[in-house]
C-alpha cells in the first residue's frame, strides 16, 4: 500500500519529490517543510528493520560504569552494612555516611603512605571522632552495649551540629558520581 | 463524567491548506513582505526563540532524565544514546539529550510560530492529567486515551472530508500500555506528520523525526518535559504576535489556536 511505502522514504525526501513533480502545489506546502529543511534532525527518521538473528546482539558495546571509589564502597558495605544513617534521596546534595567514609579514605591515601587496610581503619576512627558510630554487621545490638557508653555517645548528647555539618558540601571535593549507589 | 480533552476541534475546520497566504491583503508587496519578515527571518537564526535558555544539563540531571531501564529491557537502537550501564541500570547520555532536546524544542517553536496544530500524546495513565493540562496551558491539544486505529490514516472517513490533521505530534511516552510502540508513531510517519518523542532506553527511536533520549517514567522528568514544551510553544506564539505587530499587520493573519480547547465528541 502507499502507506507502507511511505515508511521506506524519509519524510523530507518524499514530500520534496512530490513538490518537484508538481503533485503538491506550493500553496499546499506543509507547515513543517521549510522548518525541517532549515533544522533537520541528527538522523533521518527511517524505519530500521528488526534483526531476526539473535547472534547480532551487541549489548557489550554499552560500557559498565565503575569508579575507583567503588572498591572502597564495597568494603564499607560488606563491613558496616548500610551505616547508621539512611539515605535521604530528596536532597540532591546529600552526603551519605558511605560517601563521607570514601572521601576521608581518599584523603588518607593521598597524603599518607598507609596501605589499604590501615587507611580503612584510620578512616573508621576519624569518623568516630566526628561523631559517626560505625557498627560492624553482626555486632551486638544497642541493648547489649553498656548503658553509660550509649547514653554518653556524641550521637545522643551532641547539639545536632554534626548532622548539619554532614549536609554541607565542600565545593572542591564533589566527585561526578550519579547519586547514591545501590547496595551490591 | 467524561472529561475528554479535545484533539479534534480544528479537525472540523474545512480545508487542509496551511494558512500561508490569506487573501485579506491583495497587494503583492504586503504578501512578500509578510513572507520575508515573518516567515523566513526566524529560519535564518540557529536559535531564534532562544530555547536553549530554557534548560541546562544540571536541570536534566536533577530531574533524573538520565535514568534508563534495566539492561535486560534495553532496545538495541537506543545503544548509541546510552552513556553506560551502572549496576545493570542503563544511564542515558545527557550530552546527547541536550542536543536532541534543543532540536526538538526549536522545531516545536517554529511549528507553533507558524500556527501549526500540535498534539501531545501519552498513554501513561499516571501522567494523563499532567499532559492534558500542559496542552491546555499552551493552547494546543492532547490525546491521552485509547488511540483508535484510523485516527490519522482514516481521518477523512471517520471525521468527514477535508479534516485538518495535526502538524506536529509530541509523544511524551512512545510506548502504549502493553509496552509496544504507540501506533500513532507509525501512523504519523505514514501521513507525513513530523513527530517529537521522549525515547527511554526500552523504546525504538527510529521512526521519530526528533527523538529525545530520556527517562519517561519519573514524575520529575515528565514535569520537566511538559514545562519545557509549554514554555516553548507559548514563547513562539507570543513572538508571532509581536512580529505581526512590529511589521504593521494589525490583525494576525494566521489562526493561532490560542483559545482553550473545548470538549471533544470522540
Amino acid at each position: 500500500t502507499a502507506g507502507a511505502a511511505l515508511l521506506k522514504f524519509s519524510r523530507g525526501g518524499l514530500v520534496r519529490d512530490l513538490m518537484r513533480s508538481g503533485v503538491i502545489k506550493p500553496q499546499e506546502k506543509p507547515i513543517w517543510y521549510d522548518v525541517y529543511g532549515a533544522f533537520p534532525p541528527k538522523r533521518e527518521p527511517l524505519h530500521v528493520k528488526s534483526l531476526i538473528r539473535p547472534c547480532t546482539k551487541k549489548d557489550d558495546t554499552v560500557p559498565e560504569i565503575f569508579y575507583g571509589e567503588d572498591a572502597v564502597r564495597a568494603r564499607f558495605f560488606v563491613l558496616y552494612g548500610m551505616g547508621p544513617r539512611p539515605f535521604d534521596l530528596s536532597k540532591s546534595n546529600f552526603v551519605s555516611t558511605c560517601q563521607r567514609f570514601v572521601e576521608k579514605y581518599t584523603e588518607f591515601k593521598s597524603y599518607s603512605e598507609l596501605d589499604d587496610a590501615t587507611a580503612f581503619e584510620e578512616t573508621g576512627k576519624a569518623l568516630l571522632t566526628d561523631g559517626i558510630v560505625l557498627r560492624r554487621r553482626g555486632a551486638p545490638s544497642v541493648r547489649d552495649l553498656q548503658p553509660e557508653h550509649f547514653l554518653n555517645s556524641p550521637v545522643l548528647t551532641g547539639t545536632g551540629d554534626e548532622l548539619i555539618a554532614d549536609r554541607r558540601v565542600e565545593s572542591g571535593s564533589r566527585r561526578a558520581t550519579p547519586g547514591p549507589s545501590h547496595t551490591p | 463524567l467524561h472529561l475528554k480533552l479535545v484533539t479534534l476541534h480544528h479537525f472540523f475546520q474545512a480545508g487542509s491548506s496551511p494558512p500561508n497566504h490569506r487573501h485579506l491583503f491583495p497587494a503583492l508587496v504586503v504578501s512578500s513582505l509578510f513572507t520575508e519578515k515573518i516567515m523566513n527571518l526566524p529560519l535564518e537564526k540557529p536559535d531564534f526563540f532562544r530555547v536553549s535558555e530554557l534548560f541546562s544539563l544540571k536541570e536534566l540531571f536533577d530531574a533524573r532524565v538520565h535514568l534508563g531501564h534495566k539492561k535486560g529491557c534495553r532496545h538495541r537502537l537506543m545503544v548509541p544514546y546510552l552513556y553506560g550501564c551502572r549496576f545493570d541500570q542503563d544511564i542515558i547520555d545527557l550530552d546527547q539529550t541536550m542536543e536532541h532536546l534543543q532540536l526538538a524544542l526549536n522545531f516545536t517553536a517554529h511549528i507553533a510560530y507558524r500556527g501549526g496544530i500540535i498534539v501531545f500524546v501519552s498513554r501513561r495513565r499516571q501522567f494523563g492529567h499532567l499532559v492534558e493540562t500542559t496542552a491546555k496551558d499552551c493552547g494546543e491539544y492532547a490525546h491521552t486515551r485509547y488511540w483508535q486505529g484510523g485516527l490519522l490514516t482514516n481521518a477523512n472517513i471517520q471525521y468527514g472530508p477535508g479534516v485538518r490533521l495535526p502538524d506536529l505530534i509530541i509523544f511524551l511516552s512512545t510506548l502504549n500500555n502493553v509496552f509496544q510502540q504507540h501506533v500513532g508513531i507509525r501512523d504519523a510517519a505514514k501521513m507525513n506528520i513530523p513527530t517529537v518523542g521522549v525515547a527511554d532506553s526500552n523504546c525504538n527511536p527510529s521512526l521519530l523525526t526528533y527523538p529525545v533520549p530520556g527517562n519517561d517514567d519519573t514524575p520529575a522528568a515528565m514535569e520537566l518535559y511538559c514545562r519545557l514544551f509549554k514554555m516553548t510553544i507559548n514563547r513562539a506564539k507570543d513572538k508571532r504576535r509581536q512580529m505581526e505587530l512590529l511589521h504593521g499587520l494589525s490583525a494576525p493573519t494566521t489562526p493561532i489556536p490560542s483559545y482553550p480547547p473545548g470538549q471533544s465528541t470522540f
